[in-house]
């Protein structure tokens, strides 16, 4: 953190706003519309400006969000100092959650309420876009769990620029969601078909064409990497026949438990928060867990897993976290698979029926 | 001989595809309580129908149509946890506490 503090009590007249920020196309104007209406309450504003980690700064990826956070940060300062044009507007900045690591919307609102508490701040101004890391955008969930820490938000009213634009993206970007989407639409359709026929290829490139201008924007609402992606597809195909290992050693394990006639099932519901980012990665974990008889996903609400095991070797199986490392070799590679077991970093518990 | 071979490594598929059938059945019928059935519920599908589709992929030897049972299963694996989530995620939100062994050990249910 830049600073952890203010000055003494809190005067009457002084306004206190934070404005959380991520690199979105409205940041800046979010920014500006904070400083004006801030200005037109009081004289005296004080703008806290902070930017909310997802990771933890100890893993790898952690490292370059800090530096990230930090430019955007100082570039927001010089915004403010902008807008203020000569009113007295003092402004703190902050980084938030570099030494946890912030799953869902729930984390983000109780992150930003404790650094509220903290520093007595009035209200929230944010950005409707706004979108912490590379996850999905999570504004609408991260109200409701403001609401529930009882903080009060504004959303600035921001003038978009028309919605297709943020997807898309510029140039090169636009071109490899196309590109994507039509190799895989291409390749799907001449495995259906016949690839020794030429009419195949014909309609084949005509149907990927189709699918790949009106749905490329649907199918990767996030920015494709030209090294990364590839290497993500590569890694995930050999993660399939670990998955496949795994899911036989289950199964046989969970056969003899159900034909032993006394049955020995030990039924409970534990709780794990998954290291993995929401958005694919937590869905291919969630379903990995559920395809291994024996853990059962009932909730993936966040990176808060709820998970009904059925006898006790699943459940250690599940606590010593194989899959969930595994799922992080696909996404992350191999550095960011060596973590901590779920189990090392307390992560994982037994709960009971009643807190579903 | 090679025939021969692939005769039976049909057979044996089919035959480990449906007893894993059967013990998911007998999983079903046994298991306390919805959790603990959904999890012998996929049985049916990962293994039982698994092995099965192998049988099927050996059966028809190398052809275009062999392409379509691996696709197949693909989705199968796909939809299977799916699901077994939204079964699961219902009878929680429907408030359904899950069975838990309490003194006997017998894991009947109650």
């Amino acid at each position: 953190m830049y600073n952890d503090g203010r000055a003494e009590g809190p005067t009457v007249a002084t306004e206190r706003l934070l404005v959380p920020l991520s690199e979105t196309v409205t940041v800046r104007q979010t920014v500006g519309y904070a400083v004006r209406s801030g200005l037109e309450r009081t004289d005296d504003l004080e703008c806290h400006l902070v930017v909310a980690m997802p990771s933890d700064r100890e893993l790898p990826e952690g490292t370059s969000e800090v530096d990230e956070a930090e430019s955007l940060l100082s570039k927001a300062e010089s915004w403010v100092e902008e807008d203020a044009e000569g009113s007295s507007v003092t402004v703190e900045t902050a980084v938030l959650g570099a030494d946890e690591y912030l799953f869902g919307p729930r984390d983000f609102a109780r992150t930003f309420a404790s650094y509220a508490a903290a520093h007595d701040v009035d209200r929230v101004v944010l950005d409707p876009e706004y979108q912490p890391g590379s996850t999905a955008g999570i504004i609408q969930p991260l109200e409701r769990e403001l609401e529930a820490a009882g903080l009060a938000y504004e959303e600035a009213p921001v003038e978009r620029p028309a919605r297709h634009e943020r997807l898309i993206g510029d140039g090169t970007q636009r071109f490899d969601r196309l590109f994507a989407t039509f190799v895989i639409s291409y390749g799907f359709y001449m495995i259906l078909g016949d690839p020794t026929y030429w009419f195949d290829w014909v309609t084949g490139a005509a149907v990927a064409g189709i699918v790949a201008a009106t749905l490329a924007n649907v199918t990767f609402t996030f920015p494709l990497d030209r090294v990364q992606s590839p290497l993500r597809t590569v890694r995930f195909a050999l993660y399939i026949p670990y998955l496949l290992y795994e899911i036989v050693k289950a199964n046989l394990a969970i056969s003899v438990v159900i034909l032993r006639p006394s049955m020995p099932i030990d039924p409970k519901l534990t709780r794990v928060d998954a290291r993995v980012r929401s958005g694919l990665p937590l869905l291919a974990l969630a379903n990995s867990i559920t395809l291994t008889p024996g853990t059962l996903t009932v909730r993936a609400d966040d990176q808060r897993l709820i998970v009904h095991s059925l006898i006790a070797d699943a459940r250690e199986d599940l606590f010593d976290g194989s899959l969930e490392r595994a799922v992080r070799f696909v996404f992350h590679g191999r550095d960011s698979a060596a973590i901590a077991t779920p189990r090392e970093r307390d992560d994982a518990e037994i709960i009971g029926g009643e807190e579903l | 001989m090679i025939e021969t071979i692939r005769f039976w490594a049909i057979v044996a598929l089919v035959a480990f595809g449906l007893f894993f059938t059967f013990v998911s059945v007998v999983g079903v019928i046994r298991l306390p309580d919805v959790y603990a059935r959904s999890h012998t519920a996929s049985q049916t599908d990962t293994l039982g129908a698994g092995l099965t589709l192998a049988a099927v992929a050996l059966a028809l030897g190398w052809q275009h149509a062999t392409v379509y049972t691996v696709l197949l299963l693909f989705f199968v694996f796909i939809t299977n946890p799916t699901a077994a989530h939204a079964i699961a995620r219902s009878a929680a939100e429907s408030g359904i506490v899950p069975y838990e062994n309490t003194v006997d050990e017998e894991g009947e249910s109650p």
